[in-house]
């Protein structure tokens, strides 16, 4: 390159040269940001996959095989999902719960979400439409309804085993209302669901709350104006504007609340034991997968009936999802 | 301008120097480290503990180890809870520990498959007979080798409520299984306490009354072995058994009377200790782990003054009790066997059996000729002076599935002695659950 007469070349040739520079950097900077951020996602996804896809598919494999960690595993075909067959249909021509403990965990989870997640979601949503009003004191509110949700399951488990003691503070309450109705309810195998389910109910409804507060704060408020010049009142403004806008949430609770309640381990082998309590009222079918895994070692017969919870988790969740998903506009 | 360059200068070179002599004493602390396992071995020893004594019971005895076997570093890891399970998934991982605890109910899995080393072939006679021959059982192998040696055992007695005894009238404990059930309906009926607490289930607890009335020894590992709860005197003590709780408690409340047998949760208590200890029952059946437990929950309610103990009731053709032992097993694949073996023996032999168990207190030594030593708590010594009255001592140990049966025949005697099914029902789904564990 000749060299610069006038300044003013000089100012407008550095002028280019940085630019190119600039352009450089910005270049190897967007390299660098992707570099990093997919060294970042790196670690999450490793982890993921050795103890999630990994540990599934592994799951699947072992469901074909007899072993019990120590030597070699022994290939049995579908004889573990045999055994998990005769289990429910020895259940459903009605043996005894000992008998047929798979079938009777099915039994008792599926009452149990069903009472689970339809008074969960009803209440979270209630509970957030009190955490959504303009009153004094609503943060109290949100914490008191959002503790449970921050505490070990097991704790909770361990004060209400306390509190539904046959002489407890919840019969004492019940007393009030009911007299003479004092069931003993963790060693009465008509009760142990039930309260169980109170437990859970209690313990998640909070979290959820936090779900739909959000969704709520989100309605545009000129519709509840619109309403309110059409005359219809909080009530009617909840069920005809709150619910349908929360729809997608709604979804959304329920498919996690029936997740979550399909798997249900924590609760039961605390307040009901690991064999389930009187009458195995208390088993559920998680804990018979930890049973079959732990106490009889037959890990290939509980990757078998793991299998067989995912179909119910992942079946029922996508009809439901198919059936009330909304389609966005 | 240039002084304050230089200043900076200098500063920099102090940080570097600083960082290079950081690097280098890292570089070499890593390079010792790095050095050491190939001079010193490690043993990993793997066991549950009874309590933050007990932990530093074994610190102090290990490092006592080590002082003595300056070569050999021991890396105790305590699992608290589900101590087996823990393992078996250790060994599935290929990470399990050189030495760990092993209960007499899960030998036959280990051994069977070769995981645990045959013990035997690396001490002398001489120290094995030091050891109480029916504790070796359960860790024998079909080969004869010893695989495990227990490091300390408890046995069940009757623990009886001395003062409620007074009350009552009674001046003895019972002798016979039917004197327990009618002493417990005399102290219900004089004092309005549950005479006796037993658990919904057991079958453990309920093998002594079978053994003791001449019931065949119990041992399932095929299909056929379902006959055993076709034995009458199985089926005869089996009813007995149930009907104390179905009897005693369930048809007396049906009356309205107190119940003179109840279940711990029954009197909100958590185990037998808990209801023995708080006096809501006169009687119980348990073993040695109850007396450390009584000593320190319970300290004004005293031994000798308060309540006593006595051997386990008889039966038609004798007395038998239970015994409960852990053995210290070593892990085939471990790397410095003879190393792990030392170890092993220093714990369960004589000097390590003095600090650990006579002198804690928790459980019976599970050798001979520590039954006078002065450290020994008298509960303990006395319970071991019952030993001569047992026509019979049954391990914990029903084949090699004992934690599988146990659970499930457990279950199924729960539900009979709530009523929930009759004793016809029970016993024919003891059967069947026996027949499809040994299913082909």
């Amino acid at each position: 390159m000749a060299k610069p007469i006038f300044k003013s070349q000089i100012f407008f040739e550095s002028k280019e040269i940085v630019q190119k520079k600039f352009s450089k950097i910005i270049v190897k900077k967007k390299y660098r940001e992707a570099l990093s951020g997919l060294l970042l996602v790196s670690i999450a996804t490793l982890l993921n996959f050795v103890f999630g896809y990994f540990a599934a598919l592994f799951a699947v494999y072992l469901s074909f095989f007899e072993w019990n960690y120590i030597g070699p595993m022994k290939f049995v075909g579908l004889k573990n999902y045999e055994i998990l067959l005769r289990d429910l249909l020895r259940g459903i021509s009605g043996a005894h719960y000992f008998l047929a403990p798979f079938y009777t965990g099915l039994k008792n989870i599926v009452l149990y979400t069903l009472i689970v997640v339809p008074t969960q979601t009803f209440l979270a949503m209630v509970l957030a439409a009190f955490a959504n009003q303009k009153i004094k004191g609503v943060q109290f509110y949100k914490v008191s309804y959002f503790l449970p949700a921050v505490t070990c399951p097991v704790i909770i488990s361990l004060i209400f085993i306390w509190l539904f003691m046959k002489y407890g503070f919840i019969n004492y309450m019940i007393q009030l209302i009911i007299p003479g109705f004092a069931p003993d309810w963790i060693h009465d195998k008509n009760y142990l669901l039930y309260a169980i389910a109170l437990v859970a109910i209690w313990g998640t409804s909070g979290h959820f709350m936090v779900s739909f507060l959000a969704a709520m704060q989100s309605i545009p408020r000129e519709l509840y104006e619109a309403a309110m010049l059409d005359g219809a009142g909080p009530i009617r403004r909840f069920i005809y504007i709150t619910i349908p806008m929360l729809k997608p949430m709604i979804v959304y609770v329920v498919v996690m609340g029936m997740i979550g309640a399909l798997q249900m381990f924590d609760l039961a082998w605390v307040m009901a034991g690991p064999s389930g309590g009187p009458g195995g009222a208390g088993y559920t079918m998680a804990l018979d997968i930890y049973r079959e895994a732990f106490i009889n070692l037959r890990p290939g017969v509980a990757a078998a009936k793991s299998m067989f919870l995912f179909t119910l988790i992942f079946v029922s969740t996508y009809i439901f999802q198919k059936k009330y998903k909304v389609v966005p506009r | 301008m240039a002084r304050s360059k230089a200043l900076a200068k200098s500063i920099i070179a102090l940080i570097v120097l600083v960082i290079i002599i950081a690097a280098a004493l890292a570089g070499w602390y890593i390079w010792t480290q790095m050095q050491r396992p190939t001079e010193k071995i490690y043993i990993r020893f793997a066991g549950w503990s009874a309590g933050e004594t007990e932990m530093k019971n074994y610190e102090k005895i290990i490092s006592l180890f080590q002082e003595q076997h300056p070569d050999i570093i021991i890396k105790y890891e305590v699992i608290t809870q589900m101590f087996h399970e823990n393992i078996l998934a250790s060994y599935g991982a290929g990470v399990a520990p050189d030495v760990f605890y092993l209960d007499s109910s899960w030998a036959p899995i280990f051994i069977d498959k070769g995981a645990v080393l045959p013990i035997s072939d690396y001490v002398d006679e001489e120290f094995i007979n030091q050891f109480y021959s029916f504790l070796l059982e359960p860790f024998k192998g079909a080969d004869g080798k010893i695989y495990g040696l227990p490091k300390d055992w408890s046995m069940l007695m009757l623990f009886y409520n001395k003062k409620l005894f007074q009350q009552a009238g009674l001046t003895r404990p019972p002798d016979t299984w039917d004197e327990l059930v009618k002493y417990a309906e005399i102290i219900t009926n004089k004092t309005g306490v549950p005479g006796l607490a037993i658990y919904l289930g057991g079958f453990n607890r309920y093998m002594p009354v079978a053994l003791s009335n001449g019931a065949p020894k119990p041992w399932f590992d095929s299909p056929d072995d379902a006959s055993w709860f076709d034995h009458p005197v199985v089926r005869e003590t089996m009813e007995w058994y149930i009907n104390l709780y179905l009897k005693g408690k369930i048809e007396r409340e049906q009356k309205g009377l107190p119940p003179y047998v109840v279940a711990p949760s029954d009197v909100g208590a958590g185990w037998l200790g808990d209801a023995f200890g708080s006096q809501k029952v006169a009687m119980v059946i348990s073993g040695n782990w109850m007396i450390p437990f009584l000593a320190d929950q319970y300290p004004d309610f005293k031994f000798g003054e308060d309540w006593d103990i006595a051997p386990v009731p008889r039966g038609t053709k004798g007395r038998v009790t239970m015994a409960y032992t852990v053995a210290l097993a070593i892990n085939s694949k471990t790397e410095n066997p003879e190393a792990a073996v030392e170890f092993v023996k220093f714990v369960v032999g004589k000097e390590g059996q003095k600090t650990l168990v006579v002198k804690m207190g928790h459980t019976l030594p599970s050798i001979k000729g520590l039954e006078n030593d002065p450290d020994m708590w008298p509960q303990h010594r006395k319970s071991l002076s019952f030993l001569d009255e047992y026509t019979m001592v049954q391990i914990f140990l029903w084949g090699p599935k004992s934690g599988e049966l146990e659970s499930k025949i457990s279950d199924i005697m729960a539900a009979a002695m709530r009523g929930e099914i009759t004793i016809d029902e029970a016993l024919e789904s003891m059967k069947q659950v026996v027949q499809e564990m040994f299913q082909g």
